[in-house]
């Protein structure tokens, strides 16, 4: 049984392919739906919020389009992990592999989507004329953090969903609070003082905003605090496994 | 090898399901009642490697269950297992065939969840679709194949999986005559290569030709254990009774 632990890497990079098979066969427009739901949500946003507002954040598209695309990673990939199980019942009830690689093959499907994303804003950053300056690879950094947030929080919806039905729409719920709750749409500044610290208890509020810094201010976060991210990254990512592998021995039972 | 000892499992069946709120939360009220199924009672069992074991038994007397624990895919109540060596279940024709995508794409997924590389199924693809007889169907989606074709096609694949232990339930329910035969080679030449095999049929014919040792199982125990003949006689008896 050996081999198995080598061969998960293959089996994920099988469910990948089969995953952006699935998704997109059927759709003339395929592919381009996934991409372009992200920037026209971008787009809305821009224009009410700069254009009718007249926000005074300077950069501001390249200001919201960060924050939606991270925002929308974070969405569709626990969103639709969180359906691995029951989407996938067949593979789970008929076959052994490691459960955990149907999560991480989903999630991984939904990173590649956001790096696709994340070209086009390389595009909208040159069109703004800025260019992202050797900090920028810190990004890779909380590329990988906002992976294994996204990761370890699928872990414990997929493996909660079995038993709940209601947890879809309670996570979505949460999820549209948390959008507003995020510092996507509206600078950190109109939000009073003393909610600083509720928005940071957010990893993806800090990512968002150290992501602005390096790419928009050229500033690196400090050490402290990309230390408490990592922190955070870990905590959460840790304990999502951990949950996960107490449920997974009943998952083919409970489909 | 197989070692299993004591090997219990219940399934406890609520008589009415919860999985809203709504009704775990009523339910909170009226106490829930389940039905306690007893898969398996305290089973024990050696597989030697090489043996063609076949099970049988009644529906429900436990040869799924056993099956599903062995593969990993239910874990015990109580009880040990212990495999020595690659498994490959072929617990239900298709296993993992997604209908939306062709036969192509379904041998490369099926081929990788059942242990083998990129480059063993490339190596072995053509094997597969002459076997299966699928060569001018191959780029066909999976969900426009009958029955028969996803059996052959299924059976196929699994037949390139270099496993050691094969655990074969009720395969042979679908499928033609000629795939029947195809089947029965497959087997002739697993029995040649020494492959250790469990084999859950209801056809008496087959036992009697492939297995060494045959298991009767009743109500997640074993009833009985020995030759072919005796044990289906036995299984007979209690059929009619």
């Amino acid at each position: 049984m050996t081999k198995k632990k080598n061969h998960n890497w293959h089996i994920i990079r099988e469910l990948v392919i089969s995953e952006f098979k699935l998704r997109y066969q059927n759709s003339y427009l395929g592919y381009f739906w996934t991409l372009v739901k992200p920037l026209l949500l971008f787009g809305v946003i821009y224009l009410v919020f700069s254009v009718f507002m007249q926000s005074p954040v300077e950069n501001y598209a390249i200001y919201l389009l960060l924050g939606v695309l991270v925002w929308n990673f974070f969405t569709e990939a626990t969103l639709i992990g969180m359906n691995t199980f029951i989407n996938k019942r067949d593979l789970v009830t008929k076959i052994y592999f490691s459960r955990a690689a149907l999560i991480i093959a989903s999630t991984i499907s939904s990173l590649i989507t956001l790096l696709l994303n994340f070209i086009i804003f390389l595009v909208f950053m040159a069109a703004a004329r800025i260019m992202p300056g050797p900090e920028a690879l810190f990004f890779l950094l909380y590329l990988a953090e906002m992976y294994f947030i996204a990761t370890g929080v699928t872990f414990i919806l997929a493996s909660l969903y079995i038993h709940f039905r209601d947890l879809q729409h309670i996570w979505e719920i949460l999820l549209q609070i948390g959008f507003w709750l995020t510092p996507i749409v509206y600078p950190m500044t109109i939000v009073p003082t003393i909610y600083h610290r509720y928005i940071y208890l957010n990893p993806l509020a800090r990512i968002i905003e150290y992501a602005r810094d390096i790419f928009i201010r050229h500033h690196i976060p400090s050490l402290y605090l990309n230390v408490v991210l990592l922190f955070m990254t870990t905590v959460i990512f840790f304990s999502g496994y951990f949950i996960f592998k107490t449920q997974e021995k009943k998952i083919a039972e409970n489909l | 090898m197989i070692q299993v000892k004591n090997l219990s499992k219940e399934f406890l069946i609520p008589h009415q399901r919860r999985d809203t709120l709504k009704e775990g939360f009523i339910g909170l009220f009226k106490k829930s009642t389940y039905e306690r199924f007893k898969a398996l009672n305290n089973l024990s069992l050696q597989v030697a490697p090489g043996e063609f074991i076949g099970i049988i038994g009644k529906n429900g007397s436990g040869k799924s269950t056993l099956l599903k624990i062995l593969s990993g895919i239910y874990q015990p109540d109580s009880g040990s297992v212990e495999v020595k060596g690659e498994i490959a279940p072929f617990l239900e024709l298709g296993i993992g065939f997604q209908p939306e995508l062709t036969a192509r794409e379904n041998i490369y997924l099926n081929g990788t969840l059942l242990g083998m590389t990129r480059k063993e199924i490339n190596q072995r693809f053509d094997s597969m679709v002459t076997f299966a007889g699928v060569e001018n169907f191959i780029d066909l989606k999976v969900k426009n194949y009958s029955s028969g074709m996803r059996a052959r096609l299924a059976f196929a694949i699994a037949r390139e999986a270099d496993a050691d232990i094969y655990l074969i339930d009720e395969v042979l329910a679908v499928g033609d005559e000629s795939f029947q035969q195809k089947c029965l080679e497959v087997f002739r030449d697993w029995k040649r290569k020494g492959k250790t095999i469990l084999f859950v049929s209801h056809n008496p014919g087959l036992i009697e030709e492939f297995c060494s040792r045959v298991i009767l199982l009743d109500q997640g125990r074993i009833l009985a254990e020995g030759k072919a003949k005796e044990v289906i006689e036995q299984y007979h008896k209690c059929n009619s009774l």
